[in-house]
Formats: C-alpha cells, sequence, structure tokens
C-alpha cells in the first residue's frame, strides 16, 4: 500500500497483507466528491487493491457526506446542519464539574461527583466529540481527595480480600495442624509454613478473578518480550 | 555524548592512513594487558583481513533516505568508494516529519530546512481533558517540522558533495559471495530519468552493502532479516483557513483514545502551509479508516472547513528485525526497525544508525584499505544498542503502561500536566538521552503516577457496572 500511495512507477510493491473487506463499498466515493483531479488516480489505483478492508460501515459514509459538505462550504452556514449531541449536564460548568451544586449536608459529596464523572466518561467513550479550544476540558480527578477513593473503592475491595486471606489462613492453620499436630504459634516459626503464609497473600492478593491467572502470564512475557527481539540479533553470533 | 561521538568520528577522518597504521602496532604491542579496549578489538580484526590493493573499498548503500544519506556522506568522507541507489529522488514521503534538535546539530542541518518550530504540544485524553505542554521549553529549544523531500535531498546532495555517487535506479537483488572475501554483486535497474521505463539492468561489484532502503527492505528480504510487527499510520493532509492555521504555528496536538488508536495515537501537525491529520494502529490495522475518521472528529472544530489536498500510508516498524546483520551486508533505518515505541520517531534514528554503521566500516577498513569483516560491521550494532537501548526501552515500557486502555490514557494525560514530567519528556526527546533527574522528583512522580492509574482504572470499574 505504501509504494502504491507514494509513487506510480513500476515498482513491484510490497504490499502488507490485508484482509479484503467483504463490503465492497469503496471509501474512495467520497474523495471523488472533495479531491482535485489526482485522486480520481489515487481512487482508482486503490480500487484494483484489496483496499485497506476497513470494517466500512453505512454510518461512516453518511457522516464522511455531511462532513464533506461542511468542508466544501468552508463553514459558511451550510444548509446541511448535522446535529451533534454534545454531551451537556448542568452541573458542567466550563469544563469542570461546578463543586458547588454537590453540596450534600454542607460538605461536597464526593461520591457524586464521582458517579456524575463515570457518566460522563461513559457517554464520551460512546459519543466521541470534538476537542474545542473555546470550551477546555480542565477537570482533573486528583480534586477529589484520596479518603473519598479509599472509601469507595479501596476499601470493600481490601475487606474481600482480607475475608479471602481469613478464610484460607484458618483452614490451612487447622489443616496442617490436623496433620502433624504443630498448633498455630509453632507453625509461625517453621520456615515451610512460613512459606505458605506468603504463596497464601500473594494468591489472594494477585489472583482477584479467574482471569487473573492468565494476565499475570501474559505479563511476565510482556516484560522481557521487547528485550528479545532487540537481542535476536546477537543470536546469530553465538550460534556461528 | 552526540558531540562525544562526533569529536570522535572527526578524529578519525583527520588522520592519515599512514599515522593511523603505525599507532594501530603500538597499540597492539601492547596485547598482554588485561584492559579490553573497544578500539583495540577493531584493529585486531582489521589487521586479519586482507589489504585491498589499487583501489579503495567499494560500499553501495540501498536507499537515499536519511538513513542512506548520512551513511553515504560519512563513507565518502571516510574515503571509501561510494555509491548510492535510490529509486525516487523526489519521493515526497508520507512522514510526521518531526525532528529533534540534536539533530539539526549533530547533522549540521541549515535551518532553512526546517519549515516549522513547534514549541508547543497539547495532548487530549479521550475525555478531550486537553493539556498543554512546552512550558519549560527554553527559548532555543523547538521540534523541527521538516519536508522529507527537502531533507532527504539535501542529505544526498552532501554526500554527493563528499564523493559519493548517486544512482537513480532500483536494486533489485545481490548475489552473496562465493569466498570469504569475494566481492557482492548487486543487480539494480538504472533509470534514465525518462518517465515510465524500466530502466537499464546493471550489475555492480562491491565489498559491502548497508540496506537503507526502508520499512520494506529488499536488502533485508536478501539476507532473510526475518520480518517485524509494523504499525499503519494513515495520513491526511488538510489545508485549512488561514485564522484556524494561526492555531496550529507552533503547536501540535496529541489525540489519544481508544476511539482514536487502540494502541496508538492520533495526531494534527503542522506542515509547511497545512496540517497532517493522522493515526496508526498496529493491532488492529483494517479499521483504519475508522480511527481516521474519529480523529478528524476530535479535531473537527479545529480543522473546519479544511480541503483534504493529499491522503497517504506508511508502514512503521514496531521492533527491530531478527537478523540486522549478515556477513558484510548491514541493515540501518526502517530497513533494521529503528523506530522508537510510544512515540514512533524514526528520522533521526534512521540518519544516526546510517552515520554508525558507515563510521564502523571506515574504521574497520582503515579508510577504505583493508577489506571488513562481519566483526567490523557488528561493531556497529554493539554501540548502537548499549547507546540508545535505554531510550528504546523506557519508551517501551511508556507505550505498554499508558497505551494500554482508556483509563491509562486518561491517567496519562494527567500525568502530562506535571512540569517535571514534561522537563524530563522534553530533555529526552530533544537531546536523545535518558536523563536521570532527580530522585525526590521522580519518587514524587512515581507516587501520583500510580495514583493516576488506579484513579482512572476505578472510575473506568464504575464504568462497566452501568
Amino acid at each position: 500500500m505504501t509504494s502504491t500511495m507514494a509513487s506510480f512507477s513500476s515498482t513491484t510493491p510490497h504490499l502488507p497483507s490485508f484482509s479484503s473487506s467483504p463490503k465492497t463499498r469503496f471509501p474512495i466515493n467520497p474523495f471523488l466528491s472533495l479531491t482535485p483531479q489526482r485522486h480520481l488516480l489515487f481512487a482508482s489505483v486503490r480500487a484494483t487493491e484489496n483496499g485497506s478492508g476497513a470494517a466500512i460501515v453505512v454510518e461512516e459514509k453518511k457522516e464522511f457526506e455531511t462532513k464533506a459538505a461542511e468542508e466544501d462550504s468552508l463553514g459558511n452556514g451550510a444548509p446541511v446542519a448535522e446535529v451533534v449531541v454534545k454531551f451537556e449536564d448542568p452541573k458542567w460548568v466550563s469544563g469542570t464539574w461546578d463543586l458547588k451544586q454537590f453540596q450534600k449536608d454542607g460538605a461536597t459529596d464526593w461520591d457524586a461527583v464521582i458517579d456524575a464523572e463515570v457518566k460522563r466518561r461513559k457517554w464520551l467513550e460512546d459519543n466521541p466529540e470534538s476537542s474545542n479550544n473555546d470550551f477546555p476540558v480542565v477537570f482533573d480527578t486528583s480534586i477529589i481527595p484520596w479518603w473519598a477513593w479509599m472509601k469507595r473503592f479501596h476499601l470493600p475491595e481490601a475487606e474481600l480480600l482480607n475475608g479471602r486471606a481469613a478464610m484460607v489462613g484458618f483452614f490451612m492453620a487447622y489443616f496442617v495442624d490436623s496433620l502433624t499436630g504443630v498448633g498455630l504459634v509453632d507453625q509461625m516459626g517453621n520456615f515451610f509454613c512460613k512459606t505458605l503464609l506468603f504463596v497464601a497473600v500473594a494468591g489472594v492478593l494477585l489472583i482477584r478473578k479467574n482471569e487473573d491467572i492468565d494476565t499475570l502470564k501474559k505479563l511476565i512475557d510482556e516484560t522481557t518480550f521487547y528485550d528479545k527481539q532487540w537481542q535476536a540479533t546477537w543470536q546469530d553470533e553465538k550460534k556461528e | 555524548m552526540a558531540s562525544v561521538a562526533l569529536k570522535f568520528f572527526v578524529g578519525l577522518r583527520q588522520s592519515s592512513p599512514e599515522n593511523h597504521r603505525s599507532s594501530v602496532t603500538v597499540i597492539s604491542k601492547s596485547l598482554p594487558s588485561n584492559q579490553l579496549h573497544y578500539r583495540r578489538l577493531n584493529v585486531i580484526a582489521g589487521k586479519s583481513s586482507p589489504k585491498i590493493t589499487g583501489r579503495n573499498l567499494r560500499v553501495a548503500v540501498i536507499g537515499g533516505g536519511p538513513a542512506g544519506g548520512a551513511a553515504a556522506e560519512t563513507l565518502a568522507k571516510g574515503g571509501i568508494e561510494t555509491i548510492l541507489i535510490e529509486r525516487k529522488m523526489d519521493n515526497a514521503k508520507p512522514c510526521g516529519g518531526a525532528i529533534p534538535l540534536c539533530m539539526v546539530g549533530e547533522f549540521d542541518l541549515p535551518l532553512d530546512i526546517i519549515d516549522r518550530r513547534v514549541t508547543k504540544m497539547k495532548m487530549i485524553s479521550p475525555s478531550n481533558v486537553a493539556v498543554d505542554i512546552g512550558r519549560t521549553l527554553k527559548p532555543h529549544e523547538y521540534i523541527g517540522m521538516v519536508r522529507r523531500e527537502i531533507l532527504d535531498a539535501y542529505l544526498r546532495e552532501r554526500a554527493a558533495g563528499a564523493g559519493a555517487t548517486i544512482i537513480n535506479g532500483l536494486f533489485v537483488k545481490m548475489d552473496k559471495p562465493t569466498d570469504k572475501f569475494a566481492p557482492y554483486v548487486i543487480h539494480y535497474n538504472e533509470y534514465d530519468g525518462k518517465a515510465g521505463s524500466a530502466g537499464k539492468k546493471v550489475m555492480m561489484e562491491v565489498d559491502a552493502i548497508i540496506g537503507a532502503d526502508g520499512a520494506n527492505s529488499r536488502v533485508a528480504k536478501s539476507i532473510d532479516a526475518g520480518d517485524y510487527e509494523y504499525a499503519i499510520a494513515f495520513q491526511e493532509r488538510i489545508k485549512i483557513p488561514d485564522d484556524k492555521m494561526q492555531y496550529y504555528e507552533d503547536l501540535a496536538e496529541m489525540y489519544v483514545g481508544d476511539d482514536v488508536s487502540p494502541d496508538f495515537y492520533g495526531w494534527v501537525f503542522p506542515k509547511c502551509d497545512h496540517v497532517a491529520v493522522g493515526t496508526g494502529t498496529v493491532t488492529h490495522k483494517p479499521d483504519i479508516k475508522k480511527f481516521q475518521l474519529a480523529t478528524r472528529l476530535r479535531a473537527r472544530d479545529k480543522i473546519l472547513g479544511g480541503k483534504i489536498i493529499r491522503v497517504e500510508a506508511h508502514p512503521i516498524p514496531e521492533h527491530p528485525r531478527p537478523r540486522r546483520l549478515s556477513n558484510r551486508v548491514a541493515l540501518v533505518g526502517d530497513a533494521a526497525g529503528y523506530v522508537t515505541k510510544c512515540s514512533g520517531e524514526g528520522i533521526y534514528f534512521a540518519a544516526k544508525s546510517g552515520r554508525m554503521c558507515a563510521e564502523a566500516i571506515v574504521e574497520g577498513s582503515e579508510n577504505g584499505t583493508r577489506m571488513v569483516e562481519e566483526s567490523d560491521l557488528r561493531s556497529y550494532l554493539k554501540k548502537w544498542d548499549k547507546t540508545y537501548w535505554p531510550t528504546y526501552k523506557v519508551l517501551d515500557i511508556l507505550q505498554k503502561v499508558f497505551y494500554r486502555s482508556n483509563p491509562a490514557r486518561e491517567a496519562f494525560v494527567e500525568m502530562c500536566a506535571d512540569e517535571y514530567v514534561q522537563k524530563m519528556t522534553f530533555d529526552s526527546y530533544l537531546y536523545k538521552t535518558v536523563v536521570p533527574g532527580s530522585p525526590l522528583e521522580d519518587l514524587k512522580l512515581a507516587v501520583n503516577t500510580i495514583g493516576s492509574l488506579v484513579r482512572a482504572n476505578a472510575l473506568r470499574k464504575e464504568m462497566a457496572k452501568i
């Protein structure tokens, strides 16, 4: 795709292997309405390839056409006024949350601020908006104090994990005691038991969901993958 | 650090072959010493290879971009018979076009090559939190925006001025040497200037080859260098009205978000008289058009009324090829895969690797009087890996941590508001050294980073519940 895009010379291009899209609605059609003559050539060249295999959907074309209309008319009161749904909320003032509107019993209700921000981010994820210089977003999550985060997110999770650790600990201690007769206090003095304790605590901390086992394995691979790629050329030298 | 490297090279150039060889013998006499000296290692290798009589060492540089141009210039200055083969002399390559400040100094670039000096950047998070960075830049510091056709042509002309022969042609294949010191035979099609002609088939004998022919390198294929993962960068050049262009006078923007790219970023870079709006991805290449539309949507208010004047795409290597060297053929630049993660920067590293490889050849061949061996070229790889490995690794870690997901990107943009981060980022980008910084500030930074990441991830978990 590179070579054909960059030049029309008779070089044999190295095409990266794109999968061909089942939808043959080429995106080049909108281009034709916008770009000068030269791009007709671009368009036809690309039409003969597999194209970029982009997942082209109807909405895309429609949005592009309305944008084309906007761009063509240089923004001079285009008749095609696209209704842009923006994020709006009475508590969202000048690009940040107006804390005065979140008062509860004389103090700021931080939980409500967190809820509001969550809703805003969810909305924007589904409906991305243009960033505008006249209405900059300046909200910073660090204005919410650390104890509000702790109370809402850390403490419930900590309770859960401590509960798990306690249950595992109790039954492991009972189990070891019933097998070996070594009481809890004596177990703490034994190296093997201390290792078991460490493994139990680490396990409870790291593996919180079933998927975490895979995630951990992938993370370990990831940390060393780049290094391996760089050292690949030196494997040759060792072999020779 | 860079200037030290430059001085080292200058020293090499000024010493004549005679003096150089006598100093060589002096060093070799002190062989029994236990100090393992980098220079001495090279000399021993050079001594075992035969002297060339009647001619100088011949090296072919395939590809005339920044890597090829820099390599050819260094080789020619080192007294080596150099030919540079470039298939399209006026190639306006699709490229971000950003060069760091150190490149201007290290490569003696004239200031009129630089179209624009970017001194401000805006990072925009998925929820459109916008952060301005660049407050910490000193008045003389900037990111240079260049037109590739101008930069590449300038470097090639300088190489020609130093004595390299520039050939307009297309490299087809190479014949490996049958003997240890036998020459390589390269086959290329020489273009005679007539448009559309297939060119004349030419064969040439050379002693070493530098593959600087870019991401789809044929030289790499010939030496079975292996493949790399690559990102597709897609870019549209848009001419916007003058009042909107004023905003981008010296400012570049970076948009992050899942809508814009799942593993890279979308950008608006100012060029000579228009802006380049683009995005890239490694893992979701078929969706690149969707990402481009999303990028244009995010920048919509700022590029309203613009006309697309050109559309282009190019591959960006993600990591070096498994094999960057084979006998007397070495890869440099994009062909080797020297593009950083996180920022996708490649021009400076291409030119620098071209120069480093050429320096290694000049030194190993003692200014073209001796044959080179694989070990001489390996010293270039060693020096390169040693000098730039920290930079690449740090950028890799940054990409892994901050381009992972929307919460991570929100945290990333939040961190960019911090002045210490800005200073560190720009210092390491502009001067290409990983600056240690003060430990206390680093600790604060670590704590703040973790805090940002935790907050953003906590918000995301809540989002999943809605």
